[in-house]
């Protein structure tokens, strides 16, 4: 059997509630001309008749000692076998697990087993998220962090529930999680059937894209503004009335806690700096970028609420821990500033009353809040592929069971083509694919797991250098 | 040394793939299951090989058993099961269905008659059943500690064993109720088969190993060094070899004298396809392969570690099974080709 026989395979994760079962209703109902098997591990919520779906209770197979790498689902493999013997009755398959699934059994069964890797191709892990609850779970529990980890694609649904700087902090949360995943925002799973069916994210051909701004160097801040601002007095406030509708249920208090869980300490205020700019635009903004993080390795002031915020006088902590806080900003010397900020203003509705940015510009987040997260390499330099060989052999062997995925392509020294690859706890799939040609060379790398040590990974990386 | 080879007698096409075929007691009727869920019988008349389709499981047949004949049982039935839950006993006089019952929401994946022909013995998940010969439930065992991937009587019917997640389950059948005890071990059992001589219960196991377990004593050994999961384990007529399929390698372990601990095994050589299917002749000591390959392949273990012959067939091979009568065999391919080979002598 060739490869262009294997049948593809999605996988389906998330919690009881997210949608999964919307989404799996509305793969089977739409017409798109495939016959699709689904094997279904929480009965009887698909309702599609004609369909080929089949129930089973998820046993997980650990073939060597317990380690998780070694680990497969014992029941995919049984019930996959009996799905080869009526082939021509289908041309796709859809496993849906049960909301606590750990995708990483799933995945392997694919992998690990010679005579599964002939039959069937995994397609994508589609991780369904139900973005109102998703941030309780995320501080509770391990499976929601490691089902976004393993994802290919996330639906972040039922937005329609949840306030957007909600929704902004749920989604730069995820994407901490997962660098590499591509979000959907949905509000009833209605995501185009070709985002999540034939994704072709185990398929080393496909260009593997990696998040450019997940690539950028990390910054102490999010988001930038740039202000013209004249001398005097301004209020800058935050708060108040995008908590108003917030879906937490909190209206009616004047000032509390943000209880609701996310992980960013309001106890030490909220850090921002009032630089002066060298003119009105978009590049005067870039250029502060490096004064600003200096200014962001400072301890910084602490303002209550009430307090002064003087411009161009170094990092303030702003007190956001109660709704509706207002600053005095104080410009004594007028002209254009930039406004740096530690979270994206409209996750506090941070504003300057009766102003707006003339330029704004936003960071990716590198908040590693969650045990479970993402790291990304960039690097245009040749790598040896020897070093390569045996810098990703020795993360396989030692790191194997705390890296969820590995994703990369590599610029090798003395090779015309890319080298790409990726990987599943120790499973590692690697080959040559296109030529560089006109394109710039570059390495992207990113690494999705537990307790990563960036330090650890560059110096690894640095290592490879020829 | 004695010398043997196959020759085809008669075939018929059924539209299905072939998961398994049974044979009735006096080798004259077949009954064929498919994937997609057919269930049909054949009768062999001379060189004339004829089928009909009886009915079906929806979503795919999972499993067959003929009843066999005794002082008690008539062998007159045959029991299938499938995708549908469904268990459904058969009249192999008019091809009708004597009793069609649902035990399971899920699959019923296995059913075994118990050699005296007198019951059943079916496997939904976790539940194992034994029914009477006309489908009156008569123990349900209690719950399984995983699902069952297997299930294999002894040859006299007092032992029923499960083969699970975690070892085997071994149900015993002796008084009024059933016992049970666990032969445990670390890792995931797919399929089981006891010695005819009552000695051993051998278990085939995902983790590229064979398991098995000395009945009187309890003892328990290992074989490891498979190149995969171990889906093939059947023992010669007497006990003596207990021959083992993981993807294309075929390893037999010789049980004679002290038994295969410390020995080397034999490793027979041909296929080069996972192999589908394996059985030993019912009162001989040849042994029939066939695999993806499309091959099916004569052995005589012990005597050769090549092929006495060998036949390619139009399509994988995905069931093999001797008839009662010691000369015929049943060969099932994927795309439905059911042929009737004959084991013939040949010259020294």
């Amino acid at each position: 059997m060739t490869s262009r026989d294997r049948i593809p395979v999605t996988v389906l994760t998330g919690f009881l509630g997210s949608g999964k079962t919307t989404l799996l209703n509305r793969i089977l109902s739409e017409n798109h001309g495939k016959r699709i098997a689904v094997i279904e591990n929480e009965f009887g919520e698909v309702g599609v008749d004609h369909q080929l779906v089949i129930g089973a209770e998820e046993e997980l197979f650990e073939t060597n000692n317990g380690c998780i790498c070694c680990t497969v689902r014992g029941d995919l493999l049984r019930i996959l076998g009996q799905l080869l013997k009526r082939r021509d009755r289908f041309d796709y398959v859809m496993i849906e697990t049960t909301g606590m699934a750990d995708p990483g059994p799933v995945a392997q069964t694919f992998f690990l087993d010679d005579d599964f890797r002939n039959q069937f191709v995994l397609d994508a892990i589609v991780t369904v998220i139900d973005a109102r609850h998703i941030e309780e779970h995320l501080d509770r529990m391990q499976e929601p962090k490691e089902q976004a980890a393993f994802a290919d694609v996330i639906l972040l649904n039922k937005i329609d529930l949840v306030a957007p700087a909600d929704l902004e902090r749920i989604e730069r949360r995820l994407r901490a999680i997962n660098g590499t995943a591509k979000i959907f925002r949905t509000r009833n799973c209605d995501v185009p059937i070709d985002k999540v069916l034939n994704v072709g994210a185990f398929d080393l051909g496909r260009a593997l894209a990696v998040d450019g701004a997940f690539l950028e160097p990390e910054y102490p801040f999010e988001w930038a503004g740039l202000y013209e601002l004249a001398a005097g007095r301004y209020t800058l406030r935050t708060g108040a009335e995008a908590h108003a509708h917030h879906a937490h249920g909190h209206e009616g208090r004047a000032c509390h806690d943000h209880d609701h869980g996310h992980a960013h300490d309001h106890a030490a205020g909220l850090a921002i700096a009032l630089l002066p700019a060298g003119g009105a635009t978009p590049e005067a903004l870039a250029a502060q970028i490096e004064p600003a993080v200096r200014v962001f390795a400072e301890d910084g002031v602490r303002v209550d609420c009430g307090g002064v915020v003087q411009a161009g006088a170094g990092l303030a902590r702003i007190d956001v821990g109660h709704d509706g806080s207002q600053f005095e900003l104080v410009v004594t010397q007028p002209g254009p500033y930039a406004l740096f900020c530690e979270h994206a203003p409209a996750e506090f509705n941070l504003r300057i009353d009766g102003l707006q940015p003339v330029a704004e510009r936003a960071f990716a987040s590198h908040h590693h809040d969650d045990e479970i997260a993402s790291i990304g390499l960039s690097d245009p330099r040749p790598l040896d592929p020897k070093k390569v060989n045996d810098w990703l052999s020795y993360l396989l062997q030692s790191r194997g069971a705390d890296i969820f995925r590995m994703k990369g392509v590599l610029n090798l020294r003395g090779e015309d083509r890319r080298y790409v690859f990726h990987g599943v706890h120790m499973m590692f799939d690697g080959q040559l694919e296109r030529p560089w040609g006109g394109a710039p060379r570059q390495n992207s790398l990113v690494f999705i797991g537990r307790k990563l040590d960036r330090q650890e990974l560059e110096a690894g990386f640095h290592s490879c250098l020829a | 040394m004695q010398a043997a080879l196959l020759e085809p007698r008669a075939r018929v096409k059924l539209d299905d793939y072939i998961v398994d075929v049974a044979w009735s007691p006096d080798s004259r009727a077949l009954a064929a299951i498919g994937g997609e869920g057919r269930v049909a019988l054949a009768q062999l008349t001379g060189e004339s090989l004829t089928a009909r389709t009886l009915g079906e499981h929806a979503m795919g047949a999972l499993a067959v058993s003929w009843q066999p004949r005794s002082v008690s049982a008539p062998g007159d039935r045959f029991a299938t099961s499938g995708q549908d839950g469904a268990l459904v006993l058969w009249s192999a006089a008019d091809g009708s269905e004597l009793r069609r019952w649902r035990p399971a929401i899920a699959a019923t994946e296995h059913v075994a008659f118990r050699p005296d022909g007198t019951s059943l013995a079916s496997a939904a998940g976790r539940t194992v059943t034994l029914w009477s010969a006309t489908g009156e439930k008569l123990h349900e065992l209690p719950a399984a500690p995983a699902t069952v991937a297997a299930l294999a009587w002894d040859k006299t019917g007092r032992d029923l064993a499960a083969a699970v997640n975690g070892g085997l389950v071994m149900h015993r059948f002796e008084g009024p109720q059933p016992t049970r005890r666990l032969l445990k071990w670390d890792g995931a059992a797919l399929t089981v088969a006891f010695s005819p001589n009552g000695r051993a219960v051998a278990a085939g196991m995902q983790d590229g190993s064979v398991h098995f377990w000395y009945l009187a004593t309890g003892r328990d050994s290992q074989m490891r060094g498979y190149p995969g999961r171990v889906t093939q384990v059947v023992w010669s007529h007497n006990g003596r070899y207990l021959a083992t399929g993981a993807l294309d390698t075929v390893v037999i372990w010789d049980f004679g004298g002290k038994g295969p601990e410390g020995t080397r095994p034999l490793q027979l050589r041909g296929h080069t396809d996972r192999i589908e299917t394996m059985a030993f002749q019912p009162a001989g000591p040849y042994l029939l392969t066939g695999g993806r390959d499309w091959r099916v392949s004569l052995w005589l273990p012990g005597k050769a570690t090549a092929a006495l012959d060998a036949h390619l067939a139009g399509a994988a091979i995905s069931a093999i099974r001797w008839a009662p009568d010691n000369r015929h065999v049943a060969v099932g391919e994927c795309e439905g080709m059911l042929t009737i080979y004959e084991l013939v002598a040949v010259g020294r």
